[in-house]
């Protein structure tokens, strides 16, 4: 296996040093197996309308959508929650805010308001929504801090119903598609393969940039809260101001992802967007894939979904929920650094190796 | 859920039923069920894979209204024949088919009438209990929840303009837990009878407070977990004298000649499991197969991706003896756009009747009187 | 009246926490697991064979409710407790597996239990009725705080775990047996839950999603009486009796949890020690 991951390696590790090149300072050194692994991932996602329907799982199409919604609020909590180490359990206030937002505004002012109006508003919502619980709940600690925005979940998801007028209680408020027109190609998310390349690639280019910011000196900030908070007070950096930086940044992908969840359900309703639930599997997903890796929450989202939505329905319809809470249980036991982690540590380590021989 | 897999063994039956006899046009039937878990999430990803992977004809279900209403933006967009036979929210047509026909024209709903044709059963039942046990004081309490809105809205002024007084109203939040402020808030109003309207909440801690404490009043209206033929069982007893309404009157009485047969059958094929009872989205899921079988039948076709237009007509021509009463469908000009109308016997709605648990745990139907299976009783503490 | 039932779930949860520094999510899974043994083993219509009188099954609810609390420390929580978010996300984990097995073996429909003491009391001149399953459980209730403040004030084993709470270090330096003092505390926590299991479960509902609600009042009361102090849950569980019975009043039912968990936020951003607490927020 040496020899062979040695040859493939050889070349593998030559491209990579261009990237490296290139990019390197700004994303991060890759050596080339793991630079084999992102792209091979890039192309694999980028081409699901090709090889889906010729191994007859077409149905693919809609869990891969789905998973690139979640991996955008994935990595939206962990700019936030992953990097400072103020670990939310409320980030589906965010991002349902978002989707809130959205229905308000297509059900009670205007149906047929434009993205150019809504998306803006939406991400707006999610980030005053995000200062609102950031700016008191930052003065609390580890599990405290996690208590209330674990509360700030309960407390939005109650005043659905207490608003109802407006929020149609448990109906919600149908939003419809997306429908937009681009150079007079018009896209509507009622076509499958539209609706994929809608959710995918704006989560590809939050990808980027989210991990151009890890990799700045605001990311290192945020890495260095999380280590030594004090340490970092003690060097003269207001640790308050980084911290609401943190969510600003969170809120956006947050207040994004909520808005293409919103479109495509088609219907904001607090069961799918509020509930505690929601929550929970945001922080999964993230820790199952690594936290604190940007990468690590996509592929934790894409894995959550795909087990639950295609995998696990085996088990049956409640069967399922029992196997995929008992393997997240099973991954924070035994691998709380996350799956992705492992795999690209050990990548890195057989990639390194392979270095060396060649 | 017990109502889904009353549906689910429903339409089975009917399907089984609709095979033996040469199948639809002549073809085979076969019923794919996906269990939507409440969920619209859920519900969405079921609907599209039945229709875009298993290539199904006719759509037929859905009990909670999110879930109908999470699904009809595509079920519009892509002509799939929808027959709603849980769902009770007019909204769920007059916002879709009423707003934009063209776009929804292929959704219907076979049962139960809406909530606001319920509204009006529910007034002439309160003014049958007043015939019955000269109870003329109502208190209204229901879920604080969109499904409940079309009675707060229309049931108390209904009540007044028949010459009964409300006496008392409130909603409930989901999952209230402490029913006691409540039944004495009830008690304290002199209400003769409670009028309560639960699907979110259950009232098994209410049944059991209101009888330990000999409340003077009957719990009467809809509560959805009390349909469930196991809730006897599931609550200990407590459900004695409780009401519910519910299409089929769990099978109870002989609405049509269709009613017992079904329930015959489906005991034979599911008496063991659970529910042994099919709950009245069982009845309106097995009348739904044969309304669809008649219309595309007339039809001559069941694409509708070609003929869908045709499709609907027939749907429209529906005249139909169920298990549930005669189905037919409101015009698209009508008030309420495809949606089943209610039928009456004696100036009153007799598509909807009520079921009251009564000694031994037995459903009987207390209403209407012209096909009721037993006498509606007063709890005996009254 | 069942604000004692409350206040019965609040001090387990605070003890759990005041011992060890764990939030155990878990703890409404507790109650559930009370609520449906007593179920099992008292109602006819689960198991044929097994339709025990109520009181062997309050025993039973008590007993499996306390293994239940005991294995999920010993199996899962111990390994993992040094990371305070960890453990967070997997009691609530643990809770949601609960709740899925309990929809698959029970259905979602929710149950009554069957009543311990039927019959009620009326007080006419005061309009005042009263269900004598309340009276029982208020009276039960208090003899278990009775029975716990006696065990943790009086004897040498409960002034250990009272020392636990107020110095993990400082206890440790007279030698008292860490471990085994965790264990023993979330047996008696599992324990109260077992109890609390069987007055929610009659007085309100047995389903799959019981959990929650408990869960969610234990943390307001323990939050605003103080995190670890067994007092502070006592006052603040009748406090937040009579904040729901007046927003109610005042608001509407649409309110009443919104409201104590509006209150919940204040206290913890304003008195973050609650009313008998520690100082645990850090600047």
């Amino acid at each position: 296996m040496s020899s062979d991951t040695g040859r493939l390696g050889g070349p593998l590790n030559s491209i990579a040093d261009g990237y490296n090149d290139r990019f390197g300072q700004v994303f991060g050194e890759l050596n080339g197996l793991q630079f084999a692994l992102i792209i091979g991932s890039l192309l694999v996602l980028l081409l699901v309308p090709v090889w889906a329907p010729l191994l007859g799982m077409s149905g693919l199409l809609r869990t891969l959508a789905l998973a690139s919604i979640w991996a955008i609020l994935a990595m939206g909590w962990d700019i936030q929650s992953g990097y400072t180490g103020y670990i939310s359990f409320g980030h589906a206030v965010l991002s349902g805010g978002a989707a809130y937002t959205t229905a308000l505004l297509i059900g009670n002012v205007n149906p047929d308001l434009s993205l150019a109006v809504t998306l803006p508003l939406s991400v707006l919502a999610a980030l005053t929504i995000g200062l609102v619980i950031a700016v008191p709940s930052l003065r609390l600690k580890g599990p405290y801090f996690s208590l209330v925005t674990f509360v700030a979940g309960l407390i939005f998801y109650q005043l659905t119903y207490a608003f109802s007028d407006y929020t149609g209680g448990e109906l919600g408020v149908r939003v419809g598609r997306i429908d937009f027109t681009v150079g007079g190609f018009e896209i509507t998310t009622f076509d499958p393969v539209m609706r994929y390349y809608v959710m995918l690639v704006p989560m590809l280019l939050i990808a980027v940039t989210l991990l151009y910011v890890a990799r700045s000196n605001v990311g290192m900030i945020f890495v260095a809260i999380r280590e030594n908070e004090t340490a970092v007070s003690a060097a003269g950096i207001d640790t308050t101001k980084f911290k609401i930086w943190s969510f600003v940044l969170s809120s956006i992908p947050m207040g994004i992802g909520g808005w293409l969840l919103a479109h495509f359900y088609g219907t904001v309703n607090p069961l799918n967007f509020l509930l505690v639930d929601r929550s929970i599997e945001l922080i999964a997903m993230a820790v199952v894939g690594g936290m604190s890796s940007i990468l690590g929450p996509i592929g934790g989202a894409f894995l959550v979904i795909v087990l639950r939505e295609e995998v696990l329905r085996i088990f049956g319809a409640t069967g399922r929920w029992v196997m995929l809470w008992t393997l997240i249980l099973l991954v924070l036991v035994f691998a709380r650094d996350g799956l992705f982690r492992k795999l690209w540590h050990y990548l890195g380590r057989l990639g390194s190796r392979d270095g060396g021989e060649n | 859920m017990d109502m889904g897999a009353g549906a689910e063994n429903s339409a089975q039956l009917a399907v089984d039923q609709v095979n033996d006899d040469g199948g639809i046009l002549d073809q085979e039937v076969e019923l794919i069920s996906e269990d939507s878990l409440a969920d619209p999430g859920e519900s969405m990803t079921a609907t599209e894979r039945m229709v875009e992977q298993e290539n199904i004809d006719v759509l037929i279900g859905t009990f909670v209204s999110e879930v109908t209403q999470g699904i009809v933006d595509y079920v519009g967009e892509v002509d799939i024949p929808f027959l709603i036979t849980g769902s009770a929210d007019p909204i769920t047509l007059t916002d879709t088919v009423g707003e934009d026909y063209d776009q929804f024209k292929n959704i219907f709903r076979s049962g139960p009438i809406n909530s606001d044709l319920q509204a009006l059963g529910m007034a002439d039942y309160a003014e049958f209990l007043a015939d019955e046990h000269g109870w003329t004081d109502f208190a209204h309490i229901a879920d604080d929840a969109a499904w409940t809105v079309p009675f707060s809205e229309n049931l108390p002024d209904e009540l007044e303009d028949r010459g009964l007084n409300v006496v008392h109203e409130d909603r409930l939040a989901p999952g209230t837990d402490d029913f006691s402020p409540m039944l004495s808030d009830v008690s304290s109003a002199d209400a003769d009878a409670m009028l309560r309207f639960f699907a979110h909440n259950v009232g098994t801690g209410m049944l059991v407070n209101w009888r330990e404490n000999e409340y003077e009043f009957g719990i009467e209206g809809i509560h959805v977990p009390g349909m469930s033929p196991e809730f006897w069982d599931d609550s200990e007893g407590a459900a004695l004298y409780e009401t519910t309404s519910q299409s089929g009157a769990a099978g109870a009485a002989e609405i049509t000649e269709e009613t017992v047969p079904f329930t015959e059958a489906y005991v034979e094929e599911y008496g063991d499991s659970r529910p042994s009872l099919p709950m009245y989205m069982g009845y309106n899921s097995y009348d739904a197969v044969f309304v669809y079988k008649n219309a595309v039948e007339r039809a001559g076709t069941a694409d509708y991706q070609a003929d869908i237009d045709t499709i609907v007509d027939e749907l429209l021509e529906t005249d139909h003896t169920g298990a549930t009463g005669e189905i037919e469908f409101y015009g698209p000009d009508s008030e309420y756009p495809h949606d089943v109308m209610e039928t009456e016997v004696d100036g009153t709605i007799s598509n909807f009747p009520v079921t009251q648990w009564q000694d031994e745990g037995e459903f009987e139907c207390v209403f209407p009187r012209d096909f009721a299976s037993a006498d509606h009783l007063a709890p005996d503490w009254m | 009246m069942i604000s004692a039932v409350y206040a019965l779930i609040a001090i387990g949860f605070t003890m759990i926490f005041g011992v060890g520094g764990v939030l155990n999510l878990a703890h409404g899974a507790l109650i559930m697991i009370g609520a449906y043994s007593f179920l099992v083993v008292t109602s006819g219509s689960t198991l044929g064979i097994l339709s025990l009188p109520t009181g062997i099954g309050l025993i039973v609810a008590i007993a499996v409710a306390a293994a239940a609390s005991y294995v999920l420390y010993i199996g899962l929580v111990e390994h993992i407790e040094e990371n305070p978010v960890i453990t967070f996300l997997a009691t609530l984990v643990v809770a949601l597996i609960l709740s899925e097995l309990f929809v698959m073996g029970f259905s979602s429909s929710p149950r009554t239990l069957i009543n311990l003491v039927p019959g009620s009391i009326h007080v006419e001149q005061f309009g005042v009725r009263v269900t004598n399953i309340e009276v029982v459980g208020f009276v039960v209730s208090w003899i278990a705080i009775g029975l716990l403040w006696y065990y943790v004030t009086r004897t040498d084993e409960g002034r250990s775990i009272l020392a636990t709470s107020m110095s993990e270090r400082g206890a440790q330096l007279t030698g008292v047996d860490l471990p085994k003092i965790k264990a023993r505390t979330w047996l008696i926590a599992g324990a109260f839950a077992g109890l609390a299991g069987v007055f929610i479960g009659t007085l309100q509902s047995t389903s799959p999603i019981m959990w929650l609600d408990p869960l969610a009042l234990a943390f307001i009361i323990v939050v605003i009486g103080g995190i670890g102090s067994i007092k502070g849950s006592i006052v603040a569980a009748y406090l937040i009796g009579y904040l729901e019975t007046l927003t109610v009043e005042l608001l509407g039912a649409g309110f009443r949890g919104t409201f104590s968990l509006l209150v919940l936020v204040i206290v913890l951003l304003v008195m973050p020690q609650g009313l008998f607490g520690r100082e645990w927020v850090h600047e």
